[in-house]
């Protein structure tokens, strides 16, 4: 069933879907053509015929898939793409590098589509742009109000504190963070505090990415198996926390960054002992506060919390209703070429 | 006056601290920190009780309660306070992230004693609405995070109360091992803390009809691993009922629980029983269901719990009897100190001169003979074994390498799955349960649910094939196409009508995916019917060679 959101974007079984520019936008399979807000995997699938994507999100995209072979189309921040009846901007989500919020404008409306986003500050991304719609399509992972993280100085001070103390008293810092984004972070801001970092494999192959964006990792190796030196910290995946890259090393310190952390269920679930609520995604206040700046008439919910935040929402006098998540997602059939709707 | 607020951040200190000995340091100090007059209430509250383990007095307070007066104090509705505590994956977690900023004076040890003993004589759960709702207002974020853990039974911090008497020991420079005897004698680590911190553990004495800890046996994987130990053990069956210690003195009997809560009453035949004949004593062991001279599954002892009195057709149809397997004290003796051996010699005397039931005891020299042991074991219908060093002391309240238990899987089977549905805490959102069948010619007859066994990945993975398979939702169930094969593991089988197979499993848990394996190919009833009248030593209702291939 096919569910027109607005006149220019459809919710249909697989995905999301802007005829007015025949593309999918952040589908969960690979389809002729992709508007991707940002490279994670959970947004960015394999094997896509064309990617519209910011030149930061193209070559991140690339490095995570060496063999893709399909056409870029590099947008930057701002750039207005005409389509039928219709123009299509990326804007700045603040979530990592490159990551952009997707902009429809026509003349009887707007529509905001947000991806993954937060609204606070970070070295490697610029912070996100509320620009007015008429129709919001908000990301709520963390779309309850137990979510609320504390400040970026706060959050980088823990950090950097967290793994002082760890090497003060002998034991090597692992920060679990996650490979696009939060490593990256993490390693520049230990680097201005004079912790040398050692990143996991799939944070480091990155790195390129960031560089050509301006970002430097003087003090930066990649992990070879070998030991974690002394006055060094290691930059792991949260997947990584029960295998022997962390468990082999018996005097260790786990330090966990990410809005999760606030569960102090992640402690057991990670076998972490410093948790850290720093996440790459706007805590409850601040979807709160991008709704209020966006000013819709209606508000879509997607990811997490979904049905919660809408309900929430709904009773502050914003109407709002949940979109089915990714993983709810039919996959796109490969006849899809057409726009029709 | 100590704030609860310091004991609070002492309990979130000790929650981050790594290791045991970081986790001690911090409750010695917070003990240390705490008045003469409060050190009591103090130690039982860093110990998570809101009470002394002998006290009778409980503090029923339920989740719709605590509900209640959290829309109240934060404001939130109870749908997104519901929300946040499946989030959280812990009410009292969630309800102290809600907190609005703290405004007034912050309660006092004291006054969270007298809350807690408020609530324990309130009749009813509107009463204790208030009261706690009141005490909340009053508290900040992490007050009100340890106020709701401690009402709700458990501070999962990583310490308890043995850690506490490690504390204890160590704030107040007392023996290790005085401070575990006195808590055990005492039955309440708040009378502990304070006798050890004026130097007198020695006052505190063992009484017949205080409840006492029960000391726990540590699982074994496989008999392998206590092999080169075996001549040290003794072996016993592992029987499936509750534990209870049995206190008697000539007619008066008391019976109780592993939670240290009186029992008597719930087992009348078992109380008449003991209470025959002289005697003073304390006896460990359990309370099972018997049927023709032995003990019957503790699926039917089952309908015997949570009743205050049985009705006399319920006694008449599940009788209960209490097997004894350790004497703690005879004639007003404690004899918790002295090896197993003696203790044994001394429960087959009360044994042969009252005819209490009481345990057999047989030994094994090899891994071969254990596993021969086992199987007999489970051909009486018991769980498993029970391994007990012949020259160890009675631990109370400890899990400790002295007592070794063994029960292992009873077998896999494979099933596919029919229905999933949401699970909990970081798992809300993610369809984590699994209701699953086995096949019986062209149906699929259901025998379980299981929560547990998948990597977060697998399940993610998953939800998306059961979004698109989803035949039909009934409330939070989807039914879905039954197409992957589980392999699930359990602890024993019965017959049951919960599931249209005719059959429950115990413990059950997915051991892997068996996405190679055609539905054609799983377990069929008949299969489980053999295996159930294999363990049950009851006869098949219909043998027939399985025809899985």
């Amino acid at each position: 069933m096919t569910e027109p959101l607005s006149p220019f974007l459809e919710s249909r079984p697989e995905g999301l879907r802007a005829p007015a520019f025949d593309a999918w936008i952040d589908p969960a399979s690979a389809c002729p053509r992709a508007i991707l807000t940002h490279a994670h995997a959970d947004h960015a699938a394999a094997g896509h015929g064309e990617v519209w994507a910011t030149p930061e999100t193209i070559a991140l995209y690339r490095r995570r898939n060496p063999d893709w072979s399909g056409v870029a189309r590099p947008l930057g921040y701002g750039e207005r793409v005409p389509g039928d009846g219709a123009e299509l901007t990326l804007l700045s989500a603040g979530h990592v590098l490159g990551s952009a919020q997707v902009r429809i404008e026509t003349d009887g409306g707007s529509l905001l589509y947000t991806g993954d986003f937060k609204l606070r500050t970070s070295r490697t991304s610029a912070p996100a742009v509320a620009a007015p719609a008429s129709v919001l399509v908000t990301e709520t992972t963390f779309g309850l109000p137990v979510f609320r993280f504390p400040g970026r100085e706060a959050l980088e001070g823990r950090l950097v504190s967290a793994c002082r103390e760890a090497l003060a008293a002998g034991d090597t810092p692992v920060v679990l963070a996650y490979a696009l984004g939060k490593a990256q972070e993490a390693a520049a801001v230990l680097t201005d505090a004079g912790i040398a970092t050692v990143l996991h494999g799939a944070a480091w192959k990155l790195l390129p990415a960031f560089e050509a964006a301006g970002h430097a990792f003087p003090s930066s190796r990649p992990y070879d198996s070998g030991p974690v030196r002394d006055g060094e910290a290691l930059l792991a995946p949260p997947s990584c926390s029960r295998t022997e890259m962390i468990r082999k090393r018996k005097r260790r310190r786990v330090i966990y960054l990410s809005g999760w952390a606030v569960r102090e269920a992640s402690r057991s679930e990670l076998d972490a002992d410093v948790l850290v609520p720093w996440s790459d995604h706007a805590d409850f206040d601040d979807l709160l506060r991008h709704v209020e700046s966006v000013a819709p008439q209606r508000v879509f919910t997607l990811h997490g919390f979904a049905a919660d935040f809408a309900r929430i929402l709904g009773s502050r006098g914003v109407p709002a209703e949940p979109l089915p998540d990714r993983e709810e997602r039919l996959a796109i059939p490969d006849s899809d070429t057409s726009a029709s709707a | 006056m100590t704030a609860y607020r310091t004991l609070a951040e002492a309990l979130e200190r000790v929650a981050s601290s790594r290791g045991r000995l970081a986790k001690v340091a911090v409750l010695a100090e917070a003990l240390r920190a705490v008045g003469p007059e409060e050190l009591a209430v103090g130690a039982r509250l860093l110990s998570g009780s809101p009470f002394a383990e002998w006290d009778e007095a409980v503090t029923s307070v339920g989740w719709a309660t605590v509900v209640k007066a959290a829309v109240a104090v934060t404001g939130w509705d109870p749908d997104t306070i519901r929300a946040c505590a499946s989030a959280i994956g812990d009410l009292g977690e969630a309800v102290s992230l809600l907190m609005p900023p703290q405004t007034e004076n912050g309660l006092a040890v004291g006054e969270v004693d007298a809350l807690f003993r408020s609530i324990s004589r309130a009749r009813k759960p509107a009463e204790r609405g208030a009261m706690l709702e009141e005490a909340l207002r009053r508290s900040g974020a992490v007050e009100a995070k340890y106020l709701l853990k401690t009402l709700s039974g458990g501070l999962r911090i990583g310490a308890d109360v043995t850690t506490v008497e490690e504390a204890i020991a160590s704030a107040f420079s007392a023996d290790r091992e005085a401070v575990a005897r006195a808590r055990r004698d005492s039955g309440d680590v708040g009378e502990t803390a304070a006798a050890a911190r004026t130097g007198a553990l020695d006052a505190i004495a063992f009484r017949l009809f205080h409840p006492i800890g029960f000391m726990l046996a540590s699982p074994i994987e496989e008999a392998e691993e206590v092999e080169p130990e075996l001549p040290a053990f003794a072996v016993e069956d592992k029987f499936d009922g509750i534990r209870a210690h049995a206190h008697k003195d000539g007619p008066r009997v008391a019976l109780f629980s592993r939670t240290l809560d009186e029992v008597t009453a719930q087992f009348p035949e078992i109380a008449a029983r003991l209470g025959q004949g002289d005697g003073t004593w304390l006896l460990d062991g359990e309370i099972v269901a018997w049927r023709d001279g032995r003990p019957d599954s503790f699926f039917k002892l089952q309908r015997r719990l949570g009743r205050k009195a049985p009705e006399p057709e319920l006694l008449e149809e599940i009788p209960a009897a209490f097997v004894a397997y350790d004497c703690l004290a005879a004639g007003g003796r404690p004899l918790f100190e002295s090896p197993w051996g003696e203790r044994r010699a001394e429960l087959e005397r009360i044994g042969a001169e009252s005819g209490i039931v009481v345990s057999k005891v047989s030994s094994a020299s090899s891994a071969a003979e254990l596993e021969a042991l086992f199987v007999q074991a489970r051909e009486r219908g018991n769980e498993g074994l029970v391994l007990k060093r012949r020259d160890s002391a009675y631990q109370a309240g400890k899990r400790g390498r002295a007592w070794r238990k063994w029960k292992k899987a009873l077998a896999t089977l494979d099933v596919v799955v029919t229905a999933v549905e949401q699970g909990h805490g970081k798992r809300a959102g993610m369809l984590s349960d699994y209701t699953f069948a086995v096949q019986d010619g062209e149906r699929l007859v259901n025998i379980g649910k299981a929560y547990s066994g998948l990597t977060d990945e697998e399940i993610r993975r998953l939800g998306t094939r059961w979004r698109k398979t989803t035949l039909e939702r009934y409330g939070p169930v989807r039914a879905v196409e039954p197409t992957l094969v589980i392999e699930v593991s359990f602890d024993s089988i019965q017959k049951s009508a919960r599931h249209k197979s005719g059959f429950a499993l115990r413990f059950p848990r997915i051991v892997r995916l068996r996405e190679d394996k055609p539905v054609s190919e799983i377990t069929t009833l008949d299969e489980v019917r053999e295996l159930y009248a294999r363990v049950s030593g009851e006869g098949a209702d219909k043998p027939r060679s399985s025809g899985s291939p």
